[in-house]
């Protein structure tokens, strides 16, 4: 016990554990903007296709599938509220529940990934993959550059993912253990796992919604 | 409080993708992004505890927010005023058989 006594402890640089605790949530918000700005430009792109292409654009996106793109929304809100469960009662020092709360939050992760990847798998049968097997002459090159963007920006939120599930994973043995390490917040965790999850609420209804209607 | 949350996200989903499958033209995408930032919105003052967060937490957290939104309506502002750029649609490579 007198190691997770040391572990409550702030590092010597801080005045005291507020000071610590706040420290590390500015310096995970700060990380935010920079991922904002980064996803941020490829949503501004996605608002210039729409003018230059307008009603093509919306027209491509219509070849997305929804039901699987709200079933996956659906699963990362999920996601969202079990690892909100996992802080809530790492915080209550409840470490069973916490880590099992994580562990849901990893696998739902998983499953959304899992959706994700058999929906570009249905994709490439489509021949609606840019540059590996793209129908240009039936879809039309505004088609092209929309699954050109729609891959980009889901394969880049998919990698943010993953890298998510990972920490998710490593924190939920490492509590399983009584081993978390002390730079590892499962509140700071919890707030890159709930941005990746912001990201998707907004190209849900860009990639998905577009196009089904008219 | 979490459950509450989840419950009124789901409420939401449910609410923009039936509300895609209604033909209301260009308010169709203001309606779908609206309902977006109220989702984000929660996710932000509750799941990401901005709720209980220090004033200087919560200008951190909305710096990114405010610049991304110079970022997109400056943008737009340009290439949607614009009547002499024209981008040609056809960009795609031709396959050979």
């Amino acid at each position: 016990m007198s190691d997770r006594a040391a572990s409550t402890e702030p590092g010597f640089q801080f005045a005291d554990a507020a000071q610590a605790r706040e420290v590390s949530t500015l310096g995970m918000w700060a990380f935010l903007a920079t991922e904002v700005l980064f996803f941020g430009a490829l949503i501004a792109a996605y608002f210039n296709y729409r003018i230059w292409y307008g009603d093509e654009l919306i027209a491509a996106a219509g070849h997305t599938k929804i039901v699987l793109g709200t079933i996956n929304t659906a699963v990362l809100l999920t996601s969202s509220a079990c690892m909100a469960m996992a802080v809530w009662s790492q915080e209550s020092k409840a470490r069973r529940a916490a880590c099992l709360w994580l562990a849901a939050t990893a696998a739902l992760g998983l499953l959304f990934v899992a959706i994700k990847s058999y929906e570009y798998l249905l994709e490439y049968r489509e021949h609606l993959v840019p540059a590996l097997d793209f129908d240009g002459a039936r879809y039309g090159g505004a088609t092209e550059l929309f699954f050109t963007w729609y891959f980009c920006a889901t394969g880049l939120h998919a990698l943010h993912l993953l890298i998510g599930i990972g920490f998710v994973l490593f924190a939920a043995i490492a509590i399983a253990r009584d081993r978390l390490p002390d730079g590892l917040s499962i509140r700071i965790l919890g707030l890159y796992w709930h941005f990746v999850d912001i990201v998707w609420i907004f190209l849900f209804p860009l990639i998905y919604l577009a196009g089904r209607n008219g | 409080m979490v459950l509450k949350v989840w419950l009124a996200l789901f409420a939401l989903l449910a609410l923009t993708t039936t509300m895609a499958f209604v033909q209301l033209g260009s308010a169709n995408l203001a309606i779908a992004l609206a309902i977006a930032v109220a989702k984000a919105v929660l996710v932000l003052w509750f799941f990401m505890e901005l709720k209980g967060s220090a004033g200087l937490t919560r200008a951190f957290a909305a710096a990114g927010f405010f610049w991304l939104l110079i970022l997109i309506a400056l943008t737009w502002a340009d290439y949607s005023q614009r009547r002499d750029v024209r981008v040609p649609v056809t960009i795609s490579s031709p396959r050979s058989p």
